[in-house]
């Protein structure tokens, strides 16, 4: 057991963490070379398109080492946004160590900081690895730096090398072995082990990946989840290797999966600890924290009849995404969809693409709102994520909405800029505290709501790329919350309707008009699309009457063409959703909704 | 309410040029090319004796059926007669340029028993009338115009072309002035449509010819119609002019009311009351199928009740006289004013149509958008 190293990499987005693991598992031989493909752990499309890992994947290495001796490396990737910390936390629970990778270039980063206080959180053992060095602008000296004054840790343990070329892996498997500790052994203690991720697999239903902590799992025993209660039977344990390669017992200290027979992801709580039914440990693994959404948002499909497809897809996305929520949903403007939660902006675009892409749904979302906490004059409190629930405003009280702890890191020359980002969000005690070279932590408390629209963009444009920003919700806040109605023709479109800030209310709506009336096609008479709070028009934008559509000529006989002609505006027609007279196409709910350019 | 008797169209493929905005089924040939069209037409003819209706008008249209020798369309008039069935004086219509107008040909129209020409002005100003690549000057199209006069045919009509890029409606004031001091009868006035396939549309996707916008269009077009109903010519459709109701087109309000009509040459239409068929749009598979003595059809189309009311709204809507609505409830069994109360309620409060007993007509804003006011009905 003393052989066995259960470890993660922990990084900043594009610092090559996928690349490293590439790199580690080739070296140990666990994929023959023919088979390899790059960012082998990430398995969905999205994540090789984008780069990104979005889903955990875990993986047993058999390494031996310089000293003779096999050992066993459990090599758990995590998810490097922001948005996923919740996945991170429980693969740091599962691990005694960490390797923290920092690009040569780029040196240390926001989320490398919040990694580094996560991995604390949780004692464990850091060795921090340099990668990239084999680019022109890598800076080893200025890294090491950082990585002592900024993250505090002892430059002369960091690791150097490029797993883009495979220059120093080796030296990094040795780190990991003798660097890192081996797991604390008590196979005589009632089983414990720590649920941290689920797949699902088609033919055996799903999959648990876990982490025994105290005494072992074994087929045949019937295992209890301790925050549910729920039991089952162990039909299979195993260790995960590319595939999955069943084991008579997995001991403690050891990673590896179990199938038990259970239906869906739905039915288990990641993070919970499994037990042992027949001999129970008196209390569950502490330190779980459950993922909670932060942003909402409903989503139709384009065509109302592909409800059906919606509701099949969503059920089978959930499989393996147990932080999705949904619940039934309906617009008179859109008809039936879902409202839906998401731990986060990317997760909402991550969703979108999969049922997209997966299922082949073309879907329209309504703005991301986050969770309003509204207090009536009765003194109750009630949530509001969705505008359509937002109470009638003469019985508010108050209400308060999520601000955030910000932390963005930049080189200096960028702080004014970033500061006045921030002011203009709205963020309050805005701080910020140089480090190594010339580069600077500012940290801002900001509402959670003007982060979700184009922040991380506009960040990354004004700091020329430099800026790096990482978060972590904070607490409720008082608000002027309003809510905003657009109108076409005096009746509102309720997919378009949103809570907002009242300062930030009258260029939203403003926004909102001027898209819709680019995006409406002209119409036999004049169009007014108003922004209003309750009865006040706060933003207006008009389309003019069509005046001229009738072509002169009418062919002779050949009142077919012209016919037919006709017969395509009326089934364009159809696929518009008619509001106050007016006919809206698809297309200008999409320019409306769509994010990328919020003003 | 269809007419009583039927209406006959023969199309002339020929051009001496192909103007730069005109998309219809037309080729410049050689006097060979004409004189095996002449032989495959009458022989069309022949193929339809005795299934044929009853026809009180003929029309020859283009293309250019002046560029025709009077001698063949006399011809082509006498294998008509004798071949099908026409009342005994059918009104007879011919397209002309204004530079095949010569007082010999125009007394052999008249023999023929042509009643109404249609010259193909397009314009009174030498260049516009370069722009449209027109083979025909100022001078000769009064000339024209003068020479039909005095042949004595019962209508002279003349087309105009409006719209042109950059144009006001002061300039078009201008040209309207100049076309009713040459006293027609008749007056058809196209507004510029740029086609798909034409050179006008290869000049605007290179940026080299700009269409009028949605605004400017619709002031030209109002100006049109205000100006020449102000000038006595009564307009009764989005394109025609009359000086007085005898003088309006006995043989396209046929296509309007769906009365039958037969189309005779390449790419010509036609309709029982039920079925509209349509010939080879091009001279080669046309001419074909007629030496192998079948009708030249390329495709037919049988109109369901929903097709027939929709024209029904597409082409009454385009009129002056708009639609009836209790004749629809008699022709379809469905009472619009009922099925699209809201809709007819919102037209006539923007000021679209106005209602007159069970008619809904058009106002002269509604009249320019006749084509999306159409779509809109539900049926």
């Amino acid at each position: 057991m003393s052989n066995i190293r259960n470890f993660c990499i922990i990084a900043h987005i594009d610092h090559g963490k996928s690349t490293l693991a590439d790199r580690l598992i080739q070296l140990c031989g666990a994929v023959e070379d023919r088979k390899f493909r790059d960012q082998i752990l990430d398995s969905m499309d999205i994540e090789r398109e984008r780069g990104i890992t979005i889903k955990s994947n875990t993986i047993t290495l058999d390494y031996t080492a310089k000293d003779g001796q096999q050992y066993q490396l459990n090599l758990i990737d995590t998810p490097g946004h922001v948005d996923f910390s919740h996945e991170v936390r429980r693969s740091l629970m599962s691990c005694e160590g960490a390797l923290l990778l920092v690009d040569a270039s780029q040196g240390v980063e926001a989320q490398t900081v919040a990694n580094l206080y996560l991995a604390l959180e949780y004692d464990l053992e850091l060795v921090p690895v340099i990668n990239k060095i084999d680019l022109p602008a890598a800076d080893i000296d200025r890294v090491k730096d950082e990585i002592e004054k900024d993250l505090g840790l002892d430059p002369d343990e960091a690791v150097c090398c490029s797993a883009k070329l495979g220059q120093g892996i080796e030296d990094v498997l040795e780190a990991i072995v003798t660097k890192l500790p081996a797991p604390q052994r008590d196979t005589g203690a009632p089983t414990r082990a720590l649920v941290f991720d689920a797949q699902y697999d088609p033919y055996r239903g799903v999959v648990l990946y876990c982490r025994v902590k105290e005494g072992s799992l074994r087929p045949g025993q019937t295992i209890r989840f301790m925050n549910s209660g729920k039991e089952h039977t162990l039909e299979e344990v195993g260790r995960l290797r590319l595939t999955r390669a069943p084991q008579k017992t997995l001991e403690a200290g050891e990673v590896g999966y179990l199938l038990a027979g259970i239906k869906t992801v739905r039915d288990v709580a990641i993070g919970d600890t499994l037990t042992d039914g027949s001999n129970p440990a008196p209390e569950p693994l502490a330190g779980y924290k459950k993922a909670k959404p932060v942003v909402f948002s409903s989503i139709y499909p384009m065509a109302s009849d592909d409800y059906p497809e919606l509701v099949k897809a969503l059920d089978k996305l959930v499989l393996n995404d147990a932080a999705l929520t949904f619940e039934k949903d309906s617009s008179a403007a859109l008809g039936y969809g879902f409202r839906c939660g998401f731990l986060g902006l990317l997760h909402l675009e991550v969703v979108q693409e999969r049922l997209q892409r997966e299922y082949g749904l073309s879907l329209l979302l309504s703005a991301p709102s986050v969770r309003y906490h509204v207090v009536l004059e009765n003194g109750e409190t009630v949530s509001v994520d969705n505008p359509s629930y937002y109470p009638d405003p003469s019985t508010i009280a108050g209400a308060e909405e999520p601000f955030i702890k910000g932390s963005v890191m930049i080189p200096e020359r960028y702080i004014g800029t970033v500061m006045e980002l921030c002011r203009e969000r709205r963020g309050e005690n805005i701080q910020f505290n140089y480090l190594a070279q010339k580069r600077v932590e500012l940290t801002a408390e900001l509402p959670l709501a003007e982060v979700l629209f184009d922040f991380y963009d506009r960040l990354k444009s004004s700091t020329q790329g430099y800026g790096s920003f990482d978060y972590e919700v904070l607490d409720y806040r008082p608000t002027d919350l309003v809510k905003i109605d657009i109108l076409v023709n005096g009746e509102p479109v309720d997919a378009l309707a949103q809570l907002a800030h009242r300062e930030r209310a009258r260029l939203r709506a403003l926004h909102y008009c001027d898209r819709l009336a680019e995006n409406i096609p002209k119409h036999q008479f004049k169009i007014a699309i108003q922004g209003a709070i309750g009865g006040k028009i706060i933003a207006r934008s008009n389309i003019q009457a069509l005046r001229k559509d009738v072509t002169a000529k009418c062919y002779g006989g050949d009142i077919t063409r012209k016919r037919k002609l006709l017969e395509k505006q009326k089934e364009g027609k159809k696929r518009m959703k008619t509001v106050g007279a007016v006919d809206i196409p698809q297309d200008a709910f999409v320019a409306v909704l769509k994010t990328d350019t919020d003003s | 309410m269809s007419d009583r008797y039927a209406g006959l169209y023969l199309h002339v493929p020929f051009c001496t040029r192909v103007c730069p905005y005109c998309d219809f089924a037309v080729r410049t040939g050689d006097a060979e090319k004409r004189r095996s069209y002449i032989e495959a037409l009458l022989e069309e003819i022949d193929l339809h004796a005795g299934t044929a209706p009853t026809f009180d008008t003929i029309y020859f249209g283009g293309g250019t059926p002046s560029c025709l020798e009077p001698d063949d369309l006399g011809r082509v008039v006498a294998r008509l007669r004798a071949r099908l069935s026409t009342v005994e004086d059918p009104w007879i219509f011919l397209e002309a340029n204004p530079e095949d107008v010569t007082p010999r040909r125009a007394a052999a129209w008249k023999r023929i028993g042509v009643r109404t020409v249609s010259l193909g002005v397009q314009s009174f100003d030498a260049d516009e009338l370069a722009f449209l690549g027109r083979g025909h000057s100022p001078g000769q199209a009064r000339d024209a115009i003068r020479v039909c006069r005095e042949t004595g045919f019962h209508t002279v009509s003349i087309d105009l072309i409006y719209g042109l890029p950059g144009q006001t409606t002061d300039t078009w004031h201008r040209r309207l002035d100049a076309a009713i001091e040459t006293e027609p009868d008749h007056l058809a006035c196209y507004q510029l449509t740029i086609h798909d396939g034409t050179r006008f549309a290869l000049l605007e996707r290179r940026g080299e010819l700009t269409q009028l916008q949605d605004d400017g269009q619709a002031a030209v077009f109002r100006a049109t119609h205000e100006h020449l109903n102000a000038a006595g010519y009564a307009g009764y459709e989005v394109a025609a002019f009359a000086i007085d109701p005898g003088h309006r087109s006995r043989h396209n309000r046929k296509y309007w009311n769906h009365t039958p009509y037969l189309g005779l040459g390449p790419s010509a239409h036609s309709f029982d009351g039920s079925t509209r068929w349509w010939n080879h749009r091009t001279m080669d598979p046309w001419q074909q199928a007629i030496e192998r003595g079948k009708k030249p059809i390329d495709n037919a189309e049988t109109l369901s009740r929903r097709d027939l009311l929709l024209e029904t709204l597409m082409t009454g809507l385009r009129t002056y006289r708009g639609i009836d609505t209790a004749d629809i409830r008699r022709r379809f069994g469905t009472d619009l004013l009922a099925t699209n109360a809201e809709l007819v309620e919102r037209l006539h409060a923007n000021g679209l149509v106005k209602r007159h007993a069970s008619r809904l007509i058009p106002t002269l804003d509604g009249l320019a958008v006749a084509d999306s006011l159409a779509a809109m009905f539900r049926l």
